[in-house]
């Protein structure tokens, strides 16, 4: 159920701005199950259930809607779209791939020049996003400019593919698997009262969490993420930040967020109550909607939840699944313990 | 089967130089009622042949290779997969790439990248070496070794779709649509009266030096010989391109060239109003099967018709079809033009 839930919203295109798609779908699956929903200007959808008990504290969990992607800039005289990047993107990971343009779903690719035409120099090095661009099949400026605008949102490839010992590779599973999570836990019975926002614009500031943050007003919040996994040959050590296969990660810092101890704590006590492999990230990068929801009005106690995930921020996503699962029955256990 | 729909077909087949066998397979069974004989040669090469049954009858050998670059496995460092180059592959497409590995049963891949959030600028802008990348095939390093032991070959997991007006975009364009060219040509040459013998003759292992194709003009000993491969058409950032795509079929003009042969193509591009633009081939080498073709045994009078195409050696290769159908139309109108 959770993976199924994973999948179809990893399909979704929600690139930052414009995550118009992923919110309406949401919306539907949550609307029979909710006690009160709210949106607001930056687009935030947030959800309220009743648990079977009302904790003394106001629980927020938070997952973003929100994908990294491209937004075009202009279009050339020939018909082909320049861009920049809406979210952080590595530039090596969009040259020779399809995107998918606009609200009419444009198929694009990101063109380059041959590598037969290239010096030796030009191979090393890669293109500068500015002298990128997107290649509709258009046959000039006016052609082009009937299927796409400028200020249109491009998207990654979103084909989803199971595979291996348990993994799978898709688009956007930063943060499409916190928001997988929070839509399986509303569609369940709750054991205590807990609010849930699904924030946009976390790729280009944690936006939508600073006003969603200020709306719900928490005493205490779960950031459910996807994380930074760079366990690939050639990384040694610390270097790796996380591992996938090493369990669910209960990171103490990042670049924005100190987390609350205690949270943090009760978090490592459950999973290892519960037999839930846990690590933590070995280097300090990355950051969270978490750092604005600390921040948010008198302060919130903060922990983060997060699935870590190789290759985040490119088209090529790969997470695996049981930890995917454990990010769930982790923050099940949690909402139990706040009622006791 | 429709030009564009054959294209489709023959770029979604897994055939690195060396591995051809299911694109054989595929033409082999496609052709069996188009040809008077079918054979294969010791490298593989698809060779199909129509007799006019005159005497004295030319042998007139039409060519396009069926390999496309791709990869080989090399070894495996914790599970995942090292490997090497089948052909010219562009290294700057390899990060966070979606690849089939040939193994029995094939396997999905992933080429893994470090994460944007733990690189520097400096590292973000250079193109990563190969022998640092990796195939992720979330096995471990036993199963990975099983599964797919050194010498499993590996193409891009991607197929082909349709771009725009008129376009194709896809892996292995170079050369299966050619391929698809000289099918349909053949099919089209196979239903008439004709003063020539005809052969179709999908060559291997192009991609690596012209192998398949220097000893199928041996053995074949043509009169005179066609070869369809693909050219840069024009990009953005690659004006130094000699061709446009969607302006026709470019003709070859050069010493790799049989002069009188390519005058003749062009006078009957003209006559027949076929879109056609001449090309400029310097050198010796025109980097196609015309370089072994033209120096086979005492010598083959060569021609070289190219399909102009985008993003050579990506996934996302892109051609016209019009360009080729105008390929097909000239070869046709070639053939036919014959007399005793």
């Amino acid at each position: 159920m959770m993976l199924d839930t994973l999948e179809t919203l990893c399909c979704l295109e929600g690139v930052s701005g414009g995550e118009d798609e992923v919110r309406d779908y949401i919306l539907e699956r949550v609307l029979p199950c909710a006690d009160e929903i709210r949106t607001d200007p930056l687009g935030n959808l947030m959800v309220f259930k009743k648990g079977a008990v009302t904790p003394e504290k106001r629980i927020m969990l938070c997952a973003h809607m929100d994908e990294v992607g491209l937004i075009v800039t202009s279009i050339t005289e020939d018909g082909y779209l320049r861009f920049d990047q809406a979210g952080g993107i590595d530039r090596r990971v969009i040259i020779g791939k399809k995107v998918f343009v606009g609200p009419g779903r444009i198929l694009g690719v990101v063109g380059s020049k041959a590598v037969h035409m290239t010096t030796a120099e030009q191979r090393k090095k890669l293109p500068e996003m500015r002298d990128m661009f997107i290649d509709i099949g258009a046959k000039d400026k006016a052609e082009a400019e009937k299927q796409v605008h400028i200020g249109d949102l491009a998207a990654f490839d979103d084909r989803v593919v199971r595979f291996g010992d348990g993994f799978v590779k898709a688009k956007a599973i930063d943060d499409r698997v916190g928001c997988a999570t929070m839509v399986e836990l509303i569609e369940s019975e709750l054991p205590c009262d807990c609010w849930f926002a699904f924030t946009t614009q976390e790729e280009v500031g944690s936006r939508g969490a600073t006003v969603a943050a200020r709306s719900i007003q928490p005493d205490l919040a779960l950031v459910l993420e996807g994380t930074t996994a760079a366990d690939i040959p050639g990384t040694e050590g610390a270097g790796r930040v996380c591992l996938l296969g090493s369990g669910v990660v209960l990171p103490f810092m990042d670049r924005g967020t100190i987390y609350d101890k205690d949270l943090r704590a009760t978090l490592i006590r459950l999973a290892e109550e519960n037999g839930i492999s846990w690590q933590t990230k070995s280097m300090i990068a990355g950051g969270t909607d978490g750092s604005v929801v600390q921040r948010s009005g008198a302060g919130t106690e903060v922990a983060a939840l997060s699935v870590a995930v190789r290759n985040i921020h490119s088209p090529a996503c790969v997470a695996k699944i049981s930890e995917c699962e454990d990010q769930l029955k982790l923050v099940r256990l949690f909402l139990a313990e706040m009622a006791k | 089967m429709e030009l564009a729909e054959l294209t489709k077909c023959l770029s979604g087949l897994a055939g690195p130089s060396g591995f051809e066998e299911s694109v054989r397979e595929y033409i082999s069974s496609y052709l069996h009622h188009a040809a008077d004989e079918i054979r294969t040669d010791a490298l593989g090469n698809m060779i199909a042949i129509k007799r006019c049954g005159k005497p004295g009858a030319k042998l007139i050998l039409l060519d396009a290779h069926m390999d496309e670059i791709g990869f080989i496995v090399t070894g495996a460092k914790d599970g995942f997969l090292s490997f090497g180059m089948l052909g010219g592959v562009d290294q700057r497409m390899l990060p966070a790439r979606e690849v089939m590995v040939l193994s029995d049963p094939p396997l999905y891949g992933v080429i893994d990248t470090m994460p944007p959030h733990v690189l520097t600028a400096e590292e973000k802008s250079k193109a990563i070496e190969p022998d640092k990348l990796f195939i992720d095939v979330g096995l471990t390093q036993e199963e990975a070794l099983k599964a797919a032991p050194q010498g499993t070959p590996v193409v891009y997991a991607a197929g082909c779709d349709d771009l725009g007006q008129g376009q194709l975009c896809g892996k292995a364009l170079d050369d299966r649509a050619c391929a698809a060219v000289i099918i349909k040509a053949f099919e089209r040459l196979a239903d008439q009266e004709l003063n020539a013998d005809v052969c179709c003759l999908v060559s291997t292992q192009e991609e690596v030096g012209h192998r398949g194709a220097t000893v199928a003009a041996f053995g074949l000993e043509p009169d005179i010989a066609i070869v369809v491969d693909v050219t840069h058409g024009k990009t953005p950032d690659g004006r130094e391109a000699l061709t446009d795509c969607g302006k026709g079929a470019a003709i070859g003009i050069g010493p790799n060239i049989n002069t009188a042969l390519a005058r003749q193509l062009i006078a009957l591009a003209e006559e027949k109003k076929i879109p056609y633009q001449p090309e400029a081939v310097p050198g010796g080498n025109s980097g196609t099967n015309a370089h072994a073709i033209q120096v086979a045994r005492t010598g083959v009078v060569t021609a070289l018709i190219s399909l102009p195409l985008k993003y050579m050696h990506t996934p996302v290769e892109v051609v016209h079809i019009s360009d080729m159908e105008a390929i097909v139309d000239l070869i046709a109108a070639y053939v036919e033009s014959l007399e005793v």
